[in-house]
């Protein structure tokens, strides 16, 4: 085995979302400023929903409905959008040096390297899954997993993912405050046919120290690597302790006004294949999130590759044309040709209100 | 603005480079900023600039603003040290001009700089440039390869 990397794992305890983010802050400021080894923090929240660093948080939850069911919410520190966390939600924090040997290089390789560690971990609970370029962990189309990251101090970085065991749609559809929810009773359904849970692929009740046992062995495996139990010395301490005090319980962190605006739209197109629905969330110039739905014949995994593609992108007509043809096949959606698609994405584009 | 093709990038030669990929173009004291063509085709869409105040001051390899690419947030750091006198505000409505126009449209922001005869000597042209982006491209490759 080569070098030891060090462990901080909870198990049987739920982390308050303060203490949590500001463990994940410190694996990467060890990292630089102690010299440490990587550092793999695997954990579960308390019932929380988490937004990413420049996500507006008004927008993108129903903060009433948080206070009314006493689910925290807080603001991460690496990108991309919500996630609900709890008791059976695998939360990963990695702190990493990006030039670490077996560590692909760039963006692109960063979440590659990572996300095949976490589908070979996926395997051994009898998991099937694959990447979805370039950020998702899938299963048939149906996500499984997000990967999000920061670089940080010098050349450190912070990889934050979520593992869904088991998950609550009914509380999601509740507190979030994407398009779907004005899908009304349609949200389980469009939720259930985008994302997917262990438990429902591995077909029992996967114990959460399962998970984090084969996420281990699967790093160890990867990078030829040991593990080594550990918790935050003191000089860590003290860092942790000012990413709670700084960030993770202030105000000014938590409702940060540094975000693109939110916008949200709905296009609806009448199409020789059915009506073609299109629900749009853009944040900024860029589309966060878009879901296509309507009354055509397309398998659910099509639908959801397009989606992706679109996700995290350009709302520009020449982005979002240029990176449907990367991905269109004919046919694939009966009776919608694309012209027919980015026409409804665009009047959903057309027609948003601000949040 | 002279082309320089670097293995596929867009590296325009008058422009001072900075290893964390943010470039500087010098008209006299005044420093205009922004990163490079190597930077967004490796990032992809940039979905958010998060950019400093003006009338900060900034030192040279300092991050002063993060930039967001999908799910990654990224560094900007400063090319020279000065104070910011101006931030690039089509980038509010716009950030896809970083992917579009690297050099000119997606510019970020501008530096009155304080100390630039000594701290361009710290900044890549010519062959280091070159000899800078072939090695990252070789390592990227060598990491592709070892993955296979």
């Amino acid at each position: 085995m080569g070098e030891q990397w060090r462990l901080f794992r909870h198990e049987g305890v739920s982390v308050p979302t303060a203490e949590g983010l500001a463990l994940d802050d410190t694996l990467p400021w060890a990292v630089v400023n102690q010299s440490s080894p990587p550092i793999l923090h695997l954990y579960n929240f308390v019932p929380s929903a988490i937004v990413g660093k420049y996500q507006d948080i008004e927008a993108a939850l129903r903060l009433d409905r948080c206070r009314a069911r006493g689910i925290e919410y807080n603001r991460r520190s690496t990108g991309g959008g919500t996630v609900i966390m709890g008791p059976t939600v695998v939360a990963l924090g990695l702190g990493i040096n990006v030039d670490y040997p077996g560590l692909k290089k760039g963006i692109g390789g960063v979440f590659e390297s990572l996300a095949s560690v976490l589908i070979s971990s996926m395997e051994t609970l009898g998991v099937n899954a694959g990447f979805r370029p370039k950020n998702d962990i899938e299963v048939g189309g149906r996500k499984l997993a997000g990967l999000s990251a920061a670089s940080e101090e010098g050349r450190a970085l912070l990889f934050h993912t979520s593992l869904l065991v088991d998950f609550d749609v009914d509380l999601m559809t509740d507190i979030m405050n994407a398009p779907v929810i004005k899908l009304q009773d349609k949200g389980y359904n469009c939720f259930s046919q985008r994302m997917t849970t262990i438990n429902e692929l591995a077909g029992r009740a996967v114990p959460m120290s399962e998970v984090m046992d084969a996420i281990q062995a699967s790093f160890e495996n990867e990078f030829k690597i040991s593990f080594r139990p550990d918790r935050p010395n003191e000089k860590e301490l003290e860092a942790l302790e000012g990413f709670i005090k700084n960030r993770y319980t202030k105000t000014e962190w938590i409702f940060s006004n540094r975000h693109p605006r939110t916008r949200m739209g709905v296009g609806q197109l009448k199409t020789p294949g059915g009506l073609l629905e299109v629900y749009l969330s853009l944040s900024g110039s860029s589309i966060e999130n878009l879901m296509i739905t309507g009354d055509f014949f397309s398998t659910t995994e099509y639908i959801n590759l397009l989606e992706n593609t679109l996700k995290w992108t350009s709302a520009h007509k020449e982005s979002i044309i240029a990176n449907l043809e990367a991905v269109w096949k004919e046919g694939a959606i009966h009776g919608v040709s694309m012209d027919a698609l980015v026409d409804a994405i665009l009047k959903a584009k057309e027609g948003q209100v601000r949040l | 603005m002279l082309m320089a093709d670097i293995k596929g990038y867009n590296m325009p030669d008058e422009l001072y480079y900075h290893k964390e990929n943010s470039w500087a173009r010098v008209e006299g004291t005044k420093v205009t900023v922004g990163m490079t063509d190597l930077f967004q085709k490796e990032a992809g869409d940039i979905v958010f600039v998060d950019l400093p105040d003006e009338g900060d001051d900034v030192s040279q390899g300092e991050v002063c603003g993060k930039i967001q690419s999908r799910k990654w947030i990224g560094k900007l750091v400063s090319p020279v040290s000065g104070e910011i006198v101006e931030t690039n505000e089509d980038l509010d409505d716009d950030t896809g001009l970083i992917n579009q126009d690297p050099y000119g449209k997606g510019w970020i922001l501008k530096i009155e700089a304080s100390d630039l005869e000594s701290e361009l000597a710290n900044l890549m042209q010519g062959q280091a440039l070159v000899a800078f982006v072939e090695a990252e491209i070789k390592r990227s490759e060598e990491e592709k390869a070892k993955a296979k």
